[in-house]
Formats: C-alpha cells, structure tokens, sequence
C-alpha cells in the first residue's frame, strides 16, 4: 500500500515515562484537523541492543502502516554515560482511501542510558495500551534468566525472536523450552521454514522412513528441521548441516528434496504475519523440544 | 483423504486452501463483468498464489476475436481495473492458459469446438477434467447453455455452475430455471452469485453478531426499536436501460441484495459455519418475513436533478428508456419477521438511484434510554443509541452514543465510535468476486445462494409487483439527488420515525 505519510516528531533528553504521553498528547493535536483516527491493535515492543538498531529499524519501515499499532523501541546502553532515558517520538500519520480521514500510529524509541537497563519493564508497562494484546520482538539472544529479560516476558502475550541470531546453537533452545508456558513463542527462523515444510509434508508417507537429513541453510533452520521431523515421527533422525545464509536445500539419507515453489518471503512479511498470530504453536514447542 | 489427515507433518502447517486443477469457463466473456470484475479478481487470485497451478481459463462470446486478441484485451482489463499493481511474471503464470472460443451460444458446432479446447487443456494444462462454468449470459439462452453443458459433461473430474443474476422473473420463472437447473446438476453444483454475500463487510455483520458477546443478547425485540437498510446509489441507470426496463429496482437490487443484506443481519445463529447451516437460517427469515400491504411499499422514478454538482437527465430521458416508463428505480419497504426474536419490529429497507450518494448501510436503532435523568438539558434532545454497519463505502462499523458536553450543566451530545475497516487492517480488502470464484473452485457454497433462498425472495416479491399493477402512479416523483419520493418519508413518519440522512 503505496501511502505518503505525515511525520511529527519530538525529541528529549532525560525524560520521565509520564513527560512521554503529555508529548505524544501535543503531536497528536498537531496533526489533528479533525478526522484523524487513532486505531490500534496491539502494543508491539521491541528489544534493540545498538548493534541491532539499524536493521531493527528498517523492518520497522517496511511494515509501514500494516499494524496500526504503537511501537515501543527499547535500546539499551547500559555503558552510555549517566543514568536516563532519552526519548524520540514520531507521529505517523496514514491516509485512508476514499476518506478524508488519517490514521495514525505511534513510535516511541526510549534509550536506556546505564542503571535504566535493569528494570525496562517498569518503563514499558505504563506506556502499554490498555487491553491489547503485548508483542515484544527481542533482537540477538535474550539473557535467559536476567531480570530484564524475565520481567519483560510475563509483561507480554507474545515474545518473537530471530534463533538465527543466536550463536552456539541448538544449546539455547532448552532455554527457550523453560518459558513457553509463561508466553507464546514464535521463532522467525522457524517461519522461514515454513515453504520447506509445506514441501517435506507433500512426501508423505515415503518421508517416515528418513533416517537422516542434512540441511543447507543456517543453523537455526537445520535444527528446527531436524527437531520437527523428529517430534512428528516421533523417533531419532540425524543431521548434517551445511552452512548458507539461506536455507537453500535439504537431502533426506542423501536425496534431495525438490525446491519449494514461490519467493522467499520478506523480513518486513514475516514480522507482519507473526503480529497476527495469538495462541500458542505447539507444533513450533515440540520441534524446539526435540533440537536438544 | 485419508492418507493425508494422517500425515503428521501437516499440523499446525496452514495450507492455503488451494482448488484442485480446474478450467474456468466464462459464458459472455466479452461482456463489462468479465472486463471489469472478473478478470481482475482471477488476476488478483493469480497474485497471492491461491490458485491451482494447473489452471485455465476459456473465454466464450460472439465477438470475434482470436486467443491472442482476447489475451491482450483481459491483459488491459486487468492493468485497467485489477487492484493489484501489473507484475508481468504473475501475469504470465496465467496467460498461457487463456483461451478463447467464438461462437453463438446456440451453436452446437461452437460447443463442440469450445469441448475440443477443453479436451485439449485437460493435455496440456492437467485440468483433469474439472469445470467451472461461469454464466454470465441474458436469461433467454441461459437454460440452452444449461442443457449443453450438462451433456457435455467430461467423462472425469467435477463440474461446477456459477450464476449471474437475474435469477428469474419472478416465483414461476425461477421454479423454471431451478428445474431445469436440476435435470442436469445437483444442487451442490450449482452456485448463484449474489455479489454482496462475498463483502468483506457483509461478512462482517455475521462477525459482530456471532464473535461478540455483547451485541447478541439485545439483538432482539426487547431492545431493538428497528432496523433500516439502504442501498443507495448515486449513478443513474447508465448503460443498463434494456436489462433495467425490465427489472426496476425491485428486481435489480430488492429481490437479491436487500433482502439478503436483511437476512444476514436477522438470522439465528447457525451451529456452524457451514453452508447447510448459514442457508437454513437465511432461509427462515425469509420464509419469517411479510410485508404489511401494499401501502407499506413505496416505489419512485427519478426526475432531473443535481448529483456531485451536475445537472443530470430524468430516468424518462435517459438513452434506452420509454419516455412513458413506468419502471421504478426506488423502493421503500416496511417489512416485519414473524418470529419471536423479531415480531412487531420493522425493518425499513430502501434502494434507489439517483440518490445523493453512493452508501449501503444497515443501521440498528436500539430503545431510547428508559428514563434519562437529564432529559430537560440535553442539548439537542436525547438521541436513541445507533448501531451501523457500513457496507460501502468506508467500510466499518459506528456506534453512537451520547456523551456528556465538558463543561457546567449536563448537556448531552451524539458522537461516534468508528471502528474503519481501512484503519485497522491495512491489507486492502478483497473484492467479492476473488472470494466467490475461489469459493466455487473449492466447492464451498456458505456464501451462495440456495434454491429454496431464491424462491423464497421471490415469493416476497411477487405480491408487491401484483399489486403495482392496479395504479399507476405519477413519475417521476424524486428529483434526481434527492433521498427519494416523498411517500417514502410518510412511510416512517406515520410510525414516528424518520430515515437516517447522514
């Protein structure tokens, strides 16, 4: 959807969470000549150490306006001198065809400057929106078992990573066993597997009888292969992993499988369609279950 | 299918509902529909990948045309209307399955060659055998077609039937059609197109009632003042005079849209969404509905007038009408549900051209507040809570509510809450056709028309056209621009009530 958009925006150095709604108030009654609408659907929180910041944002843009929604970008440094939070807020405002009204969306990008870091729930939870439901898409791997990471999750109904972001996999996948009870997961890397096991699920039933597979793609993406097949049939398989930035080819015991049809899909996409998932996915669980 | 629910590796994998291989055969593919709708929703299926990879589309009309040239001629249509962006490599997963078949309708030698094409796509594309028929054909060759259809029948694969409308003149007419319908195919086969059940916002009105808990419990007698449906348009009757003489608004849009618009918002909730269920519902209120005589029913003719600024001709003036027509463009209608849920509740339902504007809505008035404590200060008079379904345009839904002016005293005014379609998804909403021939392919008829349906619409027409045939009232009776005859406001006021404007 092709929209030209207004932008307002504010910028402040140590702010309080309160300043931050009255300065969203004001931009909002910038913008506002009477028919704007201010619709959301969900709070979508996101966790973007520095080094993830660039490409955070960039997903960020190419969602554009699909999720109205307000975004709470979470930047965290904790060595950046003193302690305080320096806000940017942006108003976006989007127009809406055959009607002269706009709607708008909210980003509020936070800077947690040193002893800020430790407790980013306590700054989230006011700015949340009353009873919608809570993403947080966390960038890199979360420090399973550190508070800010704990205090986060039970703040949301839905945490989103990247496994391919983390290294020394499948190791953390027990980690991220522990919390599937406390919130629903999805995996990015797993959704990019999605065309390939549409593909493997047409070889059924020859496919049962597959000892041993070897995936060229990353890592994340070999093991949660791997895991789901062992999880549906329920017995061991090996694996053997070539890596490729793309998952590119899969060979069961040393037969390979045909490519799958279409276009590998967009990170802008794939963020998207997780934003529209709700419940669980036990079928993810179980395949993470069976990486270790 | 057995093997396939027992295959562990599909849970949790949502698998697009993809059709089977198929052809597609449009009957009048030369016409404004395929052009306009039909072509584009095919290329738009064609762009989210919805449709069988094996898949073909035959074009039958008089024109004549080559492949080539119909190809090129769909290819503009679709850059023209489609709304998708033009991307060239979707576009050519589709055209190399486009044929096209010239001929008359009643020409057996034209069946023949368009069976051979089809033989022939069965090779080349793996249609196997599956059709699906799309009739797109004035009423006087459609049961022809029907007959050559059902016996021509590919030895494999299935064979569907889509409908356009009219569905029928009137009750004995469309018995007729329904038979001949049934000599040659189940009911499971065919499936009459009334566009408006594929709206999104359609839909939606079955979403609000049946996913909300709080709209269902008041959705009845008990607290329901009455309910109005407009469908308005703001064109005149454009290039459709030879069909519109004939049918006038009553046939055109009461018989079909209107009163499924009102079946929808007055069913009981299906067990299921299913096609079975959701039509034994619609069907009862059809069945339930009656109208109080025939002075409950008003119909109008557009005079001259002004619509956008623009002087435009009476209906009597336009290119193809009698200058003494006695067809209706409006029609106002009280009508009640004989059920418990609905007894003693009208339901005002309009449709007329030449209205201000384009707008199809239902609006839900509820019962005022019993007793406001603050009846003497409200500013503008305490107005009943209004429930509306926006169909089109802006699709969404509104509420209005009273809520107190800021300030001393207690004043009281009506404001909205809007829920925008446009604001809250941002995808683009699907046009009704994309979900109706996806829906055929798959063989799913939830959001068709059933024959029983159809003869029960019929049946509430027939009467009132019986009764428009004793006077003859003076035409035009609305200015063009207008919100219709004036008959049509004594309508409600006689009940104490008035019809939404805004």
């Amino acid at each position: 959807m092709a929209a030209t958009m207004g932008v307002e925006r504010w910028e402040g150095t140590d702010v309080s969470v309160g300043e931050i709604e009255r300065h969203l108030a004001d931009l909002r009654s910038a913008v506002d000549e009477g028919g704007m609408i201010r619709t959301s659907v969900l709070t979508h929180l996101a966790w973007v150490p520095p080094e993830w910041e660039e490409r955070a944002l960039e997903t960020l843009a190419g969602m554009a306006e699909r999720h109205p929604s307000r975004t709470i970008v979470l930047v965290p440094q904790p060595d950046a001198g003193g302690n305080g939070i320096d806000a940017t807020l942006w108003l976006n405002a989007f127009p809406l065809p055959d009607s002269g009204r706009r709607v708008c969306s909210e980003v509020i990008e936070l800077r947690l400057r040193g002893s800020l870091c430790r407790s980013p729930a306590s700054i989230a939870a006011p700015l949340l929106i009353a009873d919608l439901p809570v993403f947080l898409r966390w960038r890199g791997q979360p420090p399973f078992g550190q508070q800010q990471f704990e205090e986060l999750v039970d703040l949301v109904q839905r945490l989103i990573v990247d496994s391919t972001e983390w290294p020394r996999l499948p190791a953390p996948y027990a980690q991220l066993s522990a919390i599937f009870h406390r919130a629903a997961v999805s995996d990015i890397a797993w959704a990019r597997t999605t065309r390939w096991r549409r593909q493997l699920a047409s070889m059924w039933p020859e496919i049962a009888g597959v000892r041993k597979i070897r995936v060229t793609g990353t890592a994340a993406q070999a093991h949660l292969l791997a895991g789901w097949l062992r999880s549906r049939f329920e017995k061991p398989i090996g694996l053997e992993h070539e890596d490729s930035e793309r998952l590119i080819g899969v060979e069961l015991d040393g037969e390979a499988a045909p490519f799958p049809p279409g276009d590998p899909p967009q990170p802008s996409d794939v963020l998207s369609e997780e934003l529209d998932r709700f419940g669980r996915d036990p079928v993810y669980e179980a395949a993470v279950g069976a990486t270790v | 299918m057995a093997v396939l629910e027992q295959n562990p590796l599909l849970e949790g994998l949502e698998l697009a509902r993809t059709p089977e291989p198929c052809a597609l055969v449009i009957f009048g593919a030369s016409g404004d529909l395929t052009r306009r709708k039909l072509f584009p929703a095919i290329y738009s299926l064609a762009y989210r990948q919805l449709l069988p990879a094996r898949f073909a589309v035959v074009g039958v009309a008089r024109t004549e045309w080559s492949d080539d040239e119909f190809r090129d001629d769909m290819e503009s249509a679709v850059r023209e209307f489609a709304r998708d962006e033009f991307r060239q490599d979707v576009w050519d997963t589709l055209a190399p399955g486009v044929r096209y078949v010239s001929t008359e309708f009643d020409s057996p030698e034209g069946a023949d060659r368009l069976s051979a094409c089809l033989t022939e796509l069965d090779e080349e594309r793996g249609t196997r055998g599956n059709r699906v028929y799309y009739l797109a054909v004035p009423p006087d060759v459609f049961r022809l077609l029907v007959r050559q259809i059902g016996e021509q029948r590919a030895a494999e694969g299935w064979t569907r039937l889509i409908v356009e409308k009219p569905f029928g003149y009137d009750l004995t007419t469309a018995r007729e059609l329904n038979q001949g319908l049934h000599g040659h195919f189940a009911e499971d086969e065919i499936f009459r197109i009334d566009h408006y059940l594929g709206k999104e916002t359609v839909q939606n009105v079955l979403a609000l009632r049946f996913a909300n808990g709080i709209f269902e419990p008041i959705w009845n007698r008990q607290f329901i003042d009455h309910v109005q449906i407009t469908v308005g348009e703001s064109l005149g009757v454009e290039r459709r005079a030879g069909f519109y003489e004939q049918a006038g608004a009553i046939r055109d849009i009461f018989q079909n849209h209107l009163l499924q618009l009102l079946a929808v918002t007055a069913m009981e909730p299906p067990i299921d969404f299913t096609a079975e269920s959701v039509r034994n519902e619609k069907v009862k209120v059809l069945r339930a509905m009656h109208t109080p005589g025939p002075k409950h029913i008003v119909r109008g003719q557009y005079g001259r007038g002004f619509v956008d600024g623009e002087d435009v001709p009476a209906y009597r003036d336009e290119e193809g009408v009698a200058p003494d027509s006695m067809t209706e463009t409006y029609v106002a209608a009280k009508l009640f549900l004989d059920n418990w849920r609905w007894a003693d509740t009208p339901f005002y339902v309009r449709t007329g051209k030449r209205l201000p504007r384009r707008e199809t809505t239902v609006a839900i008035q509820f019962q005022r507040a019993p007793h406001p404590p603050f009846a003497e200060i409200a500013g503008e008079g305490l107005r009943p809570n209004v429930l509306i379904v926006h169909i089109q345009p802006n699709e969404g839904v509104s509420l209005e509510i009273g809520a107190k002016v800021p300030g001393h005293g207690m004043q009281i005014r009506t404001v909205h809450m809007d829920f925008l379609y446009g604001g809250a998804f941002r995808t683009g909403l699907p046009e009704a056709y994309e979900r109706l021939i996806l829906d055929a392919m798959l063989g799913d008829a939830t959001l068709f028309t059933r024959s029983d349906e159809i003869e029960e619409q019929w049946a509430i027409v027939d009467p009132i056209v019986a009764a428009w045939r004793r006077d003859r009232p003076v035409f035009p009776n609305y200015a063009s621009g207008s919100w219709g005859p004036k008959e049509a406001n004594d309508l409600l006021e006689r009940d104490g009530r008035a019809w939404r404007t805004h």
